[in-house]
């Protein structure tokens, strides 16, 4: 059990890095694993779900906004950017993040093409980190499991 | 609080410290909720900022200081901040995810002890306890000025008790609190309500024109205040009073070009101002209006800032030149006087919502390219909040307000009065009469004049845009006889107007 233990905790480290690497995560995801301790041992889960929860809400909004027969509401869709671009930035969602700056300008700029492709893109996004999280969380799970404890760890 | 006991509150301070946390954004809030817990501080928090105004209002003291995201549905986060300045004079800490430093500005011009970007880090949190030890600090010492003016001491221990007690707390934070503000190193008079109506009630009494500092000081019979404490006041309420009523005047302008066109072409980007209450509207001025509302109803000179509300329409628009040309105001920095933005308590709520709102309302109106009546419609309700709480008996007794002095100081400008049919609705005619009384002495020379004669139903002001284009001015033209006399020479040279709208006032 040891070994197995030993395994996933491998497995994991690599796989956190990788995340980290690839440039999914920052360091605000760091600090926010930080915050959670055993008098909140759920929080990262918590604020994920909230954060994923938000995505899909305002990828809607965004959608919608962009799905408009007539004139589109580009500062209704910048809004929506924006506090994508908040969320994600508080919760360590890296390139999430990187895309609603991009999204910003093209609402700015009008650009519905570029709007539109970039809302893709962000859908795609938050999909993948989603996916990836889940997947660190599995991890996570097992090496509890297997009796061993969750590695810190450390992104340099 | 004694000095050991302000030691003592400082040490404990951070621990415990009360802070009521506002975020639309669910996620950040959480995040925010525990990171505020882990430094920890007691936390309240709340996605609405309707409902973060409830909890203030229901009990201000049960919280030390807010920290409140900038976009909100429900609310700006910069109305929030004045709000809560004003009502509740709580530190304000302003969160986003905006880093553009328009942003920082707009915060700290509207009175936020900080402001943070987003994703905030502990390390930030951590410290922000330091704003409630400051606020408190600047409240003691507002205190003991107060103090000082009530006991009428003779031994000027009201600024000299301030500045004994800065020197006995820490060092730096005198040091800092005085680099921040960028002062000299002389006490500071704080311009608390009390004193700021003894300057206002000072300076009815002697009349704009005569509104020297001596005679000011004089009036006020204050201790430990001196001629040139009166003197910087006075300049900043005129410079205050000229962007109130030039963005009034926009607004009216505004307001004017929708319903009638105005033409004025002989006037070199001036807009014409109409101010006639309008029931309240524009999302766009929220700030304002806000501000308005909570003017205490000690009387403003004569009806001095009766505008504050809008901004001048920044982009106005110049076909024909009847509006004001565009261009934005500067900002209502210079009117705060200390960097607590409650620079004139009594006067200061009106007031420094007054300036502030302007600036807010500027802002907002920056972005707009077209006129809207929005702002109108939040300067007219603030007219109204003006005018009920300024007695009429004012409007008469002086000959103009001090906001003559400010439109005085351009000498490029003509004033017009429009007679304009404004009265929309019942509830505008109503309230511009009684407004106009109040404030179309301030407007126009001319209209000061009619206004002695009688009241009419003129209250279009032509405000110079170009000086406000130029921000605004120091008053530091000669006497107010000589602003009010080049104003009305002014006006009487340019009267060319087309538009049957318009009425000479002469």
């Amino acid at each position: 059990m040891d070994s197995l233990a030993a395994q996933l905790q491998m497995k994991y480290r690599n796989y956190v890095l990788s995340l980290y690497q690839q440039g999914f995560l920052d360091d605000q995801f760091t600090a926010l694993k930080s915050l959670q301790d055993d008098g909140s041992p759920d929080f990262v889960a918590e604020v994920l779900s909230m954060f994923f929860d938000d995505c899909v809400k305002l990828v809607g909004n965004m959608a919608r906004a962009l799905d408009q027969t007539g004139t589109v509401d580009f500062s209704q869709v910048g809004d929506s950017v924006h506090q994508l671009k908040g969320s994600s930035s508080s919760v360590g969602a890296k390139r999430v993040k990187g895309l609603c700056i991009t999204f910003k300008e093209l609402c700015e700029a009008k650009n519905y093409e570029g709007c539109v492709r970039c809302l893709q893109q962000v859908d795609i996004e938050y999909k993948t980190i989603k996916a990836k999280l889940q997947d660190m969380s599995n991890l996570e799970k097992q090496i509890v499991q297997a009796g061993g404890i969750v590695p810190q760890v450390d992104i340099n | 609080m004694t000095v050991e006991q302000g030691v003592q509150a400082v040490d404990q301070f951070p621990v415990g410290m009360r802070v009521l946390a506002v975020d639309d954004d669910q996620t950040c809030l959480l995040i925010l909720e525990t990171l505020l817990h882990r430094c920890q501080y007691h936390v309240t928090t709340t996605d609405k900022a309707q409902t973060a105004l409830e909890l203030l209002r229901e009990n201000k003291n049960k919280f030390d200081l807010v920290i409140s995201d900038v976009d909100m549905p429900d609310m700006d986060g910069f109305k929030l901040l004045e709000l809560v300045g004003l009502e509740m004079d709580l530190p304000v800490i302003m969160l986003s995810a905006h880093s553009d430093p328009k942003y920082v500005m707009k915060g700290v011009k509207h009175g936020a002890c900080d402001y943070l970007l987003k994703p905030v880090r502990i390390e930030e949190l951590k410290n922000i306890w330091q704003h409630v030890v400051r606020k408190s600090k600047l409240k003691k010492m507002k205190g003991i000025v107060t103090n000082g003016e009530s006991e009428g001491n003779s031994d000027q221990n009201g600024v000299r008790a301030n500045r004994k007690r800065k020197d006995q707390l820490e060092e730096k934070d005198e040091e800092e609190q005085e680099q921040e503000r960028g002062n000299d190193k002389k006490p500071r008079v704080i311009w608390t309500r009390e004193l700021h109506n003894k300057f206002l009630a000072a300076v009815d009494h002697v009349g704009i024109k005569n509104a020297v500092p001596k005679k000011i000081l004089d009036l006020m019979n204050v201790d430990n205040l001196t001629r040139e404490n009166v003197a910087s006041h006075l300049q900043k309420f005129r410079l205050a009073l000229k962007k109130i009523t030039n963005e009034a005047k926009q607004q009216a302008n505004m307001a004017a070009a929708n319903s009638h066109f105005m033409q004025m072409s002989s006037l070199k980007g001036f807009g014409s101002f109409h101010h006639s209450p309008i029931p309240l509207g524009s999302s766009q001025f929220h700030g304002g209006a806000a501000t308005m509302r909570h003017y205490p109803s000690n009387r403003t000179f004569a009806g001095m800032f009766p505008h504050v509300s809008s901004s001048l329409p920044r982009n106005l628009h110049n076909d024909g030149g009847h509006m004001l040309q565009g261009t934005p105001f500067p900002p209502l920095e210079n009117l705060h006087i200390n960097s607590n933005n409650k620079a004139f308590p009594s006067f200061a709520s009106q007031q420094s919502s007054l300036l502030v709102a302007p600036s807010m309302v500027l802002e907002g109106h920056q972005q707009s390219t077209s006129p809207s009546f929005s702002p109108h419609l939040e300067i007219n309700k603030r007219l109204e909040d003006w005018s009920n709480n300024i007695p009429q008996s004012n409007v008469h007794s002086e000959p103009d307000a001090l906001g003559w002095n400010m439109f005085g100081n351009s000498t490029n400008q003509t004033y017009f009065c429009r007679d304009t049919d404004f009265g929309s609705s019942s509830a505008a005619q109503a309230d511009s009469l009684q407004m106009k009384q109040q404030h179309e002495n301030i407007f126009s020379p001319m209209t000061v004049a009619q206004l002695l004669r009688s009241s009419s139903a003129n209250e279009g002001l032509f405000m110079g845009q170009q000086k406000l284009e130029n921000g605004f001015m120091a008053s530091d033209a000669g006497s107010l006889d000589d602003i009010v006399n080049s104003m009305m020479t002014q006006e009487q040279s340019q009267a060319e107007f087309s538009e049957g709208d318009w009425v000479w006032v002469a």
